[in-house]
């Protein structure tokens, strides 16, 4: 956590020169965030991740709320790496550290003569991490790579949106995270062999790897089960039967999930709960009150009849109340397997959250925001 | 054969589903012992989810559970049996790493909860993985990656501005928890090597996520903004979504994100006219005509098939990719080159195509897979027996008496 002395943190003052950009800059965050030294490396004028959202709406670099939110726990310095003088500064601080990220198109560094068989003619032991779309090698290592190209190489994209549309990724992009945090926990083991062999190695992070990893199990369904699997908006379609079973629901002030499924538990006990809070309320009509959920809403035996007419019967009951109100009542009193489908305000003012002190106030020049701390560790 | 990076770290894993054995899977994977702890009774949700080989539900035949426990040993322990306990405990002796992802209270219950643990074990690393934490008003909430994603703020963003959240297929939320758990266990690992000391790795799945939406969370406190879903746009990029390609829902999404890809793009649609249009010169322009320009570009997708487009988009310089199919993943030339993926025999499900866990490939010491996912209970006797030093008339006696489980109560049931 942030207050905690260095002595209290989980690393010690690791030193980790972070080149990177975009999303990848969690890596260099989280290890910092869990004690390391890590220092920003941002050429002169600024990084070209200082990008929108912005403080105030002001569109200026350093006001750029998604620079901050990846970028406290780290010193910042601007370097020209391209240049002589602005280089040799570079490698004697490649001297003094353990970790270096970077996330250049593959080969921009060795330009330079700052890659890995570079750097660590110079410090031996240097842990050195590369982020790129396709990886240091091979037929695709040189294509032009985006955030909405890697997350389209993942073969998740497609699974994601509505039948009748083009495939969508989530509409703030995810794979620079899941690569920065990648980057992070390849740094560590490279640490961990660094204890044990004195040696440092080089780290070759792939975006699409990390877009294959969301995948559940779309992928094997296909090379298993020979189904290629549609995506089908707010409900699961039972491959099957091809039956759509409904997880949405509209309520007063927006959508609630629920898992409203049969056949075996947990899904038996929440359906059945859900069933007897609309008894409770006067809202079950009589053939929902009576209908076999491990029989009749399993995978296996359930009919687009049924589930439509228990989506009906289950949205007049949640248009009555409030996210909030089916959360609360229904989830953690009952029991129910639902969650509100919340927006970044309703996140902000989760009593949860507050109660464990999610939000660290931190001030910054005439910027004061709420910068989220990372994971707690107890020690 | 190089020395993997974790031989010798022990990691008794008690966790299920997803998350926490994908927490496991990062050390696995780098050669730690891993022996996950499951029960008859109660088998882990993936068991009983699809995809089954040969279309026949076993517990030992779902590739999903395969895809996550790959290189794992399995042991089958009843822990509501009165000796469940004592045998709990000998693994948590053994291990270096205790990793759980029951709903909180429920390792307290067994006496298996890290106060308990480090009574005995001061050194352990224990981590702890929930939906929302074990304490505070919500700490009861019990549910699946599959509502996280929910109440984590994917879904509202995910989908088209017209429509209902189109939500981001599965629990995506439980792929994303995984890294900050193995994050937090190797740090603690580097931690207990330098002070001698174990601790309590307490993760709520909720705080967790919201790193990966921590720049619109902020733009709501600060400027009181709420992002809202938008298709595939991107402020200050045009043309940047999926387009529709030749043949049965295939799609190619561009990506322009400065000038010169937008004259890199004029030129590869064979339209060097287009550059000169002062309603796409800019790329503020761009986004004022942008529905308009997207027709433009489909009308020129539509045209070729979507790895042809890639092609053509790759040779201008424009970033370019076909949406992936499942299929497209296996067949993909990049990640073969990466061994990706790895073929290996497993005795029921017969040759199955295991998938790597980290994204990374470390340059002296790289990621792999050995052996497949364990069969349940498969490893009963190697653990207790070579691991643990157990006789085999203490094992038998454990079957017997069914804290070592072997059969399962009310038969195989099918749930996701």
């Amino acid at each position: 956590m942030a207050e905690n002395s260095k002595s209290k943190s989980a690393l010690p003052p690791y030193r980790v020169l972070d080149l990177t950009g975009g999303g990848c800059m969690l890596g260099g965050k989280l290890l910092g965030d869990l004690g390391a030294d890590v220092i920003k490396v941002e050429p002169p004028g600024g990084s070209a991740s200082r990008i929108p959202p912005y403080f105030n709406n002001i569109a200026d670099p350093e006001k750029s709320l998604f620079w901050y939110a990846n970028n406290v726990n780290k010193r910042g310095i601007t370097l020209n790496i391209k240049d002589r003088a602005g280089s040799n500064i570079f490698q004697a601080l490649v001297q003094t550290a353990d970790i270096i990220l970077e996330s250049f198109e593959p080969g921009y560094m060795s330009g330079l003569k700052l890659g890995y068989s570079d750097l660590c003619k110079i410090k031996p032991d240097i842990i050195y991490a590369s982020i790129s779309p396709f990886g240091q090698e091979g037929l695709k290592a040189h294509y032009q790579g985006s955030e909405l190209t890697a997350w389209a190489s993942g073969g998740y994209m497609y699974a994601c949106g509505n039948p009748d549309r083009a495939p969508v990724w989530i509409s703030f992009p995810q794979a620079g995270f899941f690569a920065g945090a990648e980057a992070a926990i390849g740094v560590m083991t490279a640490m961990f062999h660094r204890w044990n062999t004195g040696e440092g190695q080089h780290i070759d992070i792939s975006m699409q790897e990390c877009a294959v990893s969301p995948n559940m199990q779309l992928l094997q369904t296909w090379d298993v089960a020979r189904v290629e699997f549609r995506r089908t908006g707010g409900c699961l379609v039972i491959p099957n039967t091809g039956v759509r079973q409904y997880i949405y629901f509209r309520c007063k002030d927006g959508y609630i999930n629920i898992m409203l499924q049969g056949g075996t538990e947990p899904f038996l006990t929440s359906s059945g709960n859900l069933v007897k809070w609309m008894t409770e309320e006067g809202m079950a009509p009589e053939w929902l009150q009576n209908l076999d959920w491990a029989e009749d809403y399993n995978a296996a035996t359930l009919k687009q009849e049924i589930a439509d007419r228990v989506r009906a019967s289950v949205e007049s009951f949640t248009l009555t109340k409030t996210k909030n109100e089916l959360y609360i009542e229904g989830s953690i009193k009952k029991g129910i397997l639902l969650a509100p489908v919340n927006n970044m305000k309703d996140i902000s003012e989760d009593i949860q959250l507050e109660a464990r002190v999610y939000w660290k106030e931190i001030e910054h020049l005439s910027l004061i925001p709420l910068l989220p701390i990372a994971d707690r560790l107890s020690t | 054969m190089k020395k993997q990076v974790f031989e010798g770290i022990k990691i008794a894993d008690f966790s299920w589903a997803v998350v926490g054995p994908l927490c496991s899977r990062y050390l696995a994977e780098h050669g730690a012992t891993v022996v996950k702890i499951e029960c008859h009774k109660r088998l882990d949700l993936l068991r009983q989810a699809s995809p089954f080989a040969n279309n026949t539900p076993t517990p030992d035949s779902s590739m999903f559970y395969g895809k996550i426990n790959p290189d794992k040993y399995c042991v089958t322990i009843d822990l509501q049996h009165p000796d469940g306990k004592k045998l709990a405990w000998k693994l948590i002796e053994w291990s270096d790493i205790v990793t759980e992802s029951f709903s909180p209270g429920t390792m307290k219950k067994w006496g298996l909860d890290y106060e308990e643990v480090r009574k005995i074990r001061p050194d352990i690393i224990y981590l702890s993985t929930n939906m929302q934490g074990s304490g505070g008003p919500h700490s009861a909430y019990s549910g699946l990656g599959y509502n996280a994603v929910n109440f984590s703020g994917f879904t509202e963003i995910s989908g088209w501005p017209d429509r209902m959240p189109a939500a981001p297929h599965g629990a995506y939320t439980d792929l994303v928890c995984p890294r900050f758990a193995a994050l937090g266990i190797l740090a603690a690992l580097d931690y207990r090597r330098r002070t001698g000391k174990g601790q309590w790795i307490e993760q709520s799945q909720f705080e967790s996520s919201l790193h990966f939406l921590s720049a619109p969370l902020m733009d709501y406190q600060v400027n009181g903004e709420i992002v809202a879903r938008n298709g595939n746009r991107l402020p200050g990029a045009a043309p940047h979504g999926a387009f529709p390609c030749k043949g049965d829902d295939n799609w190619i999404v561009i990506s322009v994100l400065n000038n010169e890809q937008w004259q890199n793009f004029c030129q590869a649609i064979d339209n060097p006219a287009l550059s000169q249009q002062k309603e796409y010169a800019t790329p503020g322009d761009r986004k004022i005509n942008e529905d308009e320009l997207d027709k433009l570009v489909t009308a020129w997708t539509l045209k070729h098939t979507a790895e042809a487009a890639e092609t053509i988009m790759q040779r201008a310089g424009v970033p370019a990719q076909k949406i992936f199919k499942p299929q497209d993943v296996y067949h993909d030339r990049q990640l073969k080159e990466r061994n990706y993926f790895i073929p290996l025999k497993h005795p029921v499900m017969g040759e199955q195509k295991f998938e790597m866990q980290s994204c990374y490939i470390l340059s002296k010491t790289p990621r792999r897979i050995k052996r497949p996912s364990p069969c349940l209970g498969e490893h009963n006797e190697y653990v207790f027996k070579e691991l643990l030093g157990m006789t085999d008339e203490e094992i038998a006696q454990h079957i017997i008496d069914g804290t070592i489980t072997t059969e399962i109560t009310g038969g195989m049931k099918v749930t996701l």
